[in-house]
């Protein structure tokens, strides 16, 4: 049987993680990306302070952790044009196959997550993406998560 | 953003398991609000899988199949079914709902997989419809089957709903059936589409008037690593590599069905057959959209 051990919100966990770093190194500690930390469920950004203005140019960071296989590194870089992300790249320096594939997967999951705009920022007055879920599902997913982290 | 100051006269409800929104010009009252609901809980009855007491549930339980006469709804979605069905070789199917369940979604949520996944049966040898001349469609079966229409459902009761607003005399509506949308009437309204991998963000506006919008992404309704609702009739698996479709069309129905289909084939493939626009986004952040596309795109 196949079962999830992952919760669907990793990647945007690790998207956030590499978000921090990358503050980090810039020198600015007013927070980059606020919404990164939004959960998936979350309708809006409505909250996030979306305030800080960055110098136009390319960032970029490394990072060293502790995987189950020992230590790994990765490198992020940043474009930055009038405050918005316009280039990802994720440099992975895996040590072993089963930690590439995992840094493929996050190297995938954090370049989709900084393409846009701040919909704070826009004129709109609807916002279409994927449906809201019902009560009975989001409590389903929870506690599927749950068993995961027990098991 | 949508201020709190414009959802003053909008309407918000909860309904067939997600938010709906309506907005009208001449506002709503309560006997138009109670036919929105009614037309909506008879929709539901009919067609959802996540209740046992549905036509769907009913003709799943069949075990040794039977006659049913389909509501009186089901012509225009099942037609739009089958032109689906045709122009992607099968991978868009209202028989999916036991590859659903196998994958874990099932009316109770059970959301862990029960083995191998499940290709949907295929629809010449399932799917027995018979059409009478006034647009009446019956269908037999001779096991038990489990419709899903889930691919265009919602954004058909989006039209349901709409077109009951508009005969009624409501103008200048938008129904928001979330994430599937009509506006009906000229004054227009500019929608952002949100990013499937960050909802802060949105990947591009664009401007609807007197048409329909479907986003479809498996991004709320994902359950674990590669498991979600999108998926390919033909393997019964989810669909990877694309996480949010966007559909411009002039029906919510088509445009929800086309936003589910930009998973499984190719825009070419589609847009040979149907009329709209479309803009796609792959999980590594890569935009595409259509060579017609209207809207804004931030890439």
């Amino acid at each position: 049987m196949t079962r999830s051990t992952r919760p669907a919100a990793a990647p945007l966990a690790g998207a956030a993680a590499a978000a921090a770093l990358l503050t980090t190194l810039a020198g600015c500690a007013t927070a980059a990306d606020a919404g990164t930390d939004a959960a998936p469920e979350a309708p809006s950004g409505a909250e996030a302070d979306t305030s800080a203005v960055y110098d136009d140019g390319t960032y970029s960071a490394s990072g060293e952790y502790q995987s189950p296989n020992g230590g790994e590194s990765i490198i992020v870089e940043l474009t930055l044009e009038g405050d918005i992300v316009t280039d990802v790249t994720v440099q992975t320096n895996a040590n072993n196959p089963t930690t590439e594939r995992f840094q493929g997967l996050f190297a995938g999951g954090i370049a989709a997550e900084v393409v846009g705009k701040d919909i704070d920022t826009l004129n709109v007055t609807r916002v279409a993406g994927s449906s809201l879920t019902s009560g009975g599902f989001r409590d389903a997913l929870e506690q599927i998560k749950a068993d995961a982290l027990a098991g | 953003m949508p201020s709190p100051a414009d959802a003053g006269d909008a309407w918000l409800f909860e309904a067939i398991g997600t938010a709906w929104r309506i907005d009208a010009a001449r506002g709503l009252d309560d006997d138009d609000r109670s036919a929105v609901l009614a037309r909506v809980e008879r929709f539901d009855r009919d067609w959802s899988r996540f209740r046992d007491d549905s036509l769907v549930a009913r003709i799943a339980a069949a075990r040794d199949g039977g006659e049913w006469p389909l509501p009186n709804d089901a012509g225009p979605l099942l037609d739009l079914y089958e032109r689906l069905h045709a122009a992607t070789g099968g991978r868009v199917s209202p028989l999916v709902g036991a590859s659903l369940e196998r994958l874990g979604y099932d009316a109770t949520y059970r959301l862990r997989p029960s083995g191998e996944p499940v290709p949907a049966p295929a629809w010449a040898e399932t799917l027995d419809l018979e059409r009478a001349d006034a647009g009446a469609v019956r269908l037999r079966t001779r096991t038990g089957v489990l419709l899903d229409v889930g691919a265009a459902g919602k954004g058909y009761l989006v039209d349901l709903v709409g077109d009951l607003l508009a005969a009624r005399g409501a103008v200048e509506t938008v129904v928001d059936g979330s994430g599937d949308l009509r506006a009906l009437g000229g004054a227009g309204i500019r929608v952002a589409l949100e990013n499937p991998a960050n909802p802060t963000k949105a990947v591009g506006v664009v401007e609807l008037r007197d048409a329909a919008l479907a986003a479809s992404s498996p991004s709320r309704r994902a359950w674990g690593e590669g498991l979600h609702h999108i998926i390919d009739a033909v393997t019964g698996r989810p669909v990877g590599g694309i996480i949010g479709t966007w559909v411009v069309a002039a029906t919510a129905l088509e445009a929800d069905g086309l936003a589910t289909a930009l998973f499984v084939a190719e825009p070419a493939e589609l847009e040979a057959a149907f009329d709209f626009t479309w803009v796609r986004m792959f999980s590594d952040g890569r935009l595409e959209a259509s060579v017609r596309w209207e809207g804004e795109l931030f890439r």
